[in-house]
């Protein structure tokens, strides 16, 4: 009796969920889940104990706003298309690995660039085995559009071809590179800069742009592509890069500008806690120490635009900051300051790079300053006794 | 392309077209070949003007060297490496013809070239390059040491994994359905998507 009825329900698929979700997954630029509605248990198949009724896969169907989207509706339409829907039904009740529709998944790979996830679109392309090719067509409207003067093209065509990137070592199949400043920014950061011009933000204009750009773009070759063009137009290039992946780096500047202006508060205590110190290095850690307590931390807190004091070590402060702003930390060094070791800005004023971002303006109208000494428990001199007329924070 | 590219073996390194030889070169050649190329190699690094990505080439070209002297010095070793290189690139036409007539042996070609690209890969592009960096032969032409070895193990798989990626995109569609590329729409439809248009 039992087996009966087991017979008797047979699962029900309705061939509107199955269009849709497929759809749905094409709209989105969503390989992940256009695979999974092809896999074994998706509840697209009838012999797959899933349902899109329940909970667990409800996301997989359009909400009514997307269903009405007329984009969305000509998507419907191509996967109806009669050899294409033949096919994805013929594929779902198959018992075999699905051979899924190649025109489906190039119009995937084309919403995901539209919708900026240039990691499913790699993986779609790659797929279909024309990621290289693709990647190298948008690096040459990038080009192209460089050497027209079209920045704002330029910067798009570059990051979608660079978004296209694949980590070959990645271990055990290359996968997409994925943007992940937070711990690229601890590698830029890994060395402490013993003088002031060590700091990334003290390289010459030249290698800061360098830097800034394979950092940003996460591809050397990318990067690579670009050093043939002028500096103006690199610089034009960063500005634009930098304000496109971070809406917020105005505010940015701003903390930047509060952190100048404490870090400069406390090089005067600073200099007053040399002047009375016995001239040893230990002792002077040691009374910094005492005398300035967590104090120094206002600086790297209000450079992240923290309201309360935070307890960062210098790496979180650098994390942190690569997490909001991921360009901030090409113009920040760790610095030591008694026993405590913090992040405070620190680059060329003259830097066109800097200039370009409005960090210049945030060093004032006094022009070069000193905010900290650079070793920490020294004096402002960089290491070759020469002032550092460049240095609007060391 | 891909016809051509099966024939030559391309993507499937080839240790005595690196060291300029053919495949029925003696030891001794081999050796004397090495020291010849790696002679140059070290004068053309002594006069490059060396960044990241000149260093990294470099380093790959001199393991490349060494696993070829390591491997083809060896009778042995040489005879096993050409043997699986040549079943593996017959295995390649194989599968690519059982794919093209639709044949049902399609998928287990498929499977059974699969595995055995990615033991060649790791084998042969990977781990004896690691070995040759300690013997002493290669050690003392190359002065390769421990800070090369660290550099060149993380080289060493990107080059496994890209020369797996150029072998695998010449290789029929499997999961997907066969589709022919208009090149000329999808330079127009990349424009747009860069224009940010859909």
């Amino acid at each position: 009796m039992a087996r009966n009825s087991a017979v008797a329900e047979e699962k029900q698929v309705d061939p509107e969920d199955v269009a849709e979700s497929l759809a749905k997954a094409v709209y989105d630029g969503d390989i992940v889940n256009f695979r999974l509605l092809f896999n074994p248990f998706s509840p697209a198949r009838k012999t797959s104990p899933e349902s899109f009724d329940t909970d667990k896969y409800a996301y997989l169907l359009p909400s009514d706003e997307k269903a009405a989207d007329p984009v969305f509706q000509e998507i419907v339409a191509q996967v109806k298309e009669p050899s294409v829907w033949e096919h994805i039904q013929q594929e779902l009740e198959a018992n075999r690995p699905a051979r899924m529709p190649s025109s489906l998944v190039l119009k995937l790979a084309d919403r995901a660039v539209a919708r900026g996830k240039y990691t499913s679109a790699a993986q779609a392309y790659e797929q279909l085995r024309v990621r290289q090719r693709m990647r190298e067509e948008f690096l040459k409207i990038g080009d192209t559009a460089l050497d027209a003067g079209d920045v704002p093209l330029a910067v798009r065509a570059y990051r979608i071809g660079a978004g296209m990137e694949y980590n070959y070592a990645a271990f055990p199949e290359p996968l997409p590179v994925v943007p992940n400043y937070q711990t690229r920014a601890l590698i830029l950061h890994g060395d402490y800069p013993a003088r002031p011009e060590d700091a990334v933000g003290m390289q010459p204009a030249e290698s800061l742009v360098w830097t800034a750009l394979a950092y940003l773009l996460n591809s050397d070759e990318a990067a690579a592509r670009l050093e043939r063009q002028p500096m103006e137009r690199k610089v034009a290039f960063l500005d634009r890069l930098i304000r496109e992946m971070d809406p917020g780096w105005d505010a940015f500047v701003a903390q930047c500008g509060e952190a100048v202006r404490l870090a400069r508060k406390f090089n005067e205590r600073i200099q007053g806690i040399v002047r009375q110190s016995d001239g040893s290095p230990d002792g002077l850690a040691e009374e910094l120490s005492e005398q300035l307590g967590d104090d120094p931390r206002r600086i790297s807190n209000a450079l992240l635009g923290f309201s309360s004091n935070c307890e960062y070590d210098w790496w979180q402060y650098v994390k942190d900051l690569a997490y909001r702003h991921p360009a901030g930390v090409l113009f920040v060094a760790r610095q030591l300051v008694g026993n405590l070791e913090i992040v405070v800005p620190r680059f060329r004023s003259n830097s066109p790079l800097a200039d370009a971002l409005d960090l210049r303006a945030v060093v004032g109208a006094a022009g070069v300053t000193d905010a900290l000494p650079a070793e920490g428990t020294g004096g402002g001199d960089d290491g070759d006794g020469a002032p550092s007329e460049q240095d609007p924070i060391q | 392309m891909s016809d051509n590219a099966t024939q030559t073996g391309e993507g499937y390194v080839d240790y005595f077209a690196i060291l300029g030889l053919d495949e029925k070169a003696k030891p001794g050649d081999v050796r004397k070949a090495y020291r010849r190329k790696m002679k140059e190699l070290v004068a053309e690094i002594g006069q490059a003007e060396l960044n990241e990505e000149k260093r990294s080439h470099y380093l790959l070209e001199m393991a490349k060297l060494n696993a070829a002297l390591y491997i083809l010095r060896d009778t042995k070793l040489r005879d096993q490496y050409w043997k699986e290189r040549q079943e593996l690139i017959e295995l390649e036409e194989a599968w690519r013809r059982a794919a093209e007539e639709g044949s049902a042996e399609a998928d287990q070609l498929r499977r059974t070239f699969d595995t055995q690209i990615r033991a060649f890969l790791a084998r042969y592009m990977e781990e004896l390059m690691l070995d040759a960096g300690r013997d002493k032969e290669c050690v003392e032409a190359s002065n390769w040491d421990a800070a090369h070895e660290r550099h060149a193990s993380k080289l060493l798989r990107y080059f496994r994994q890209s020369q797996h990626q150029q072998i695998l995109e010449r290789l029929p569609y499997f999961d997907f359905t066969p589709i022919e590329f208009d090149w000329d729409e999808r330079r127009k439809t990349a424009a747009a998507l860069a224009a940010g248009e859909e």
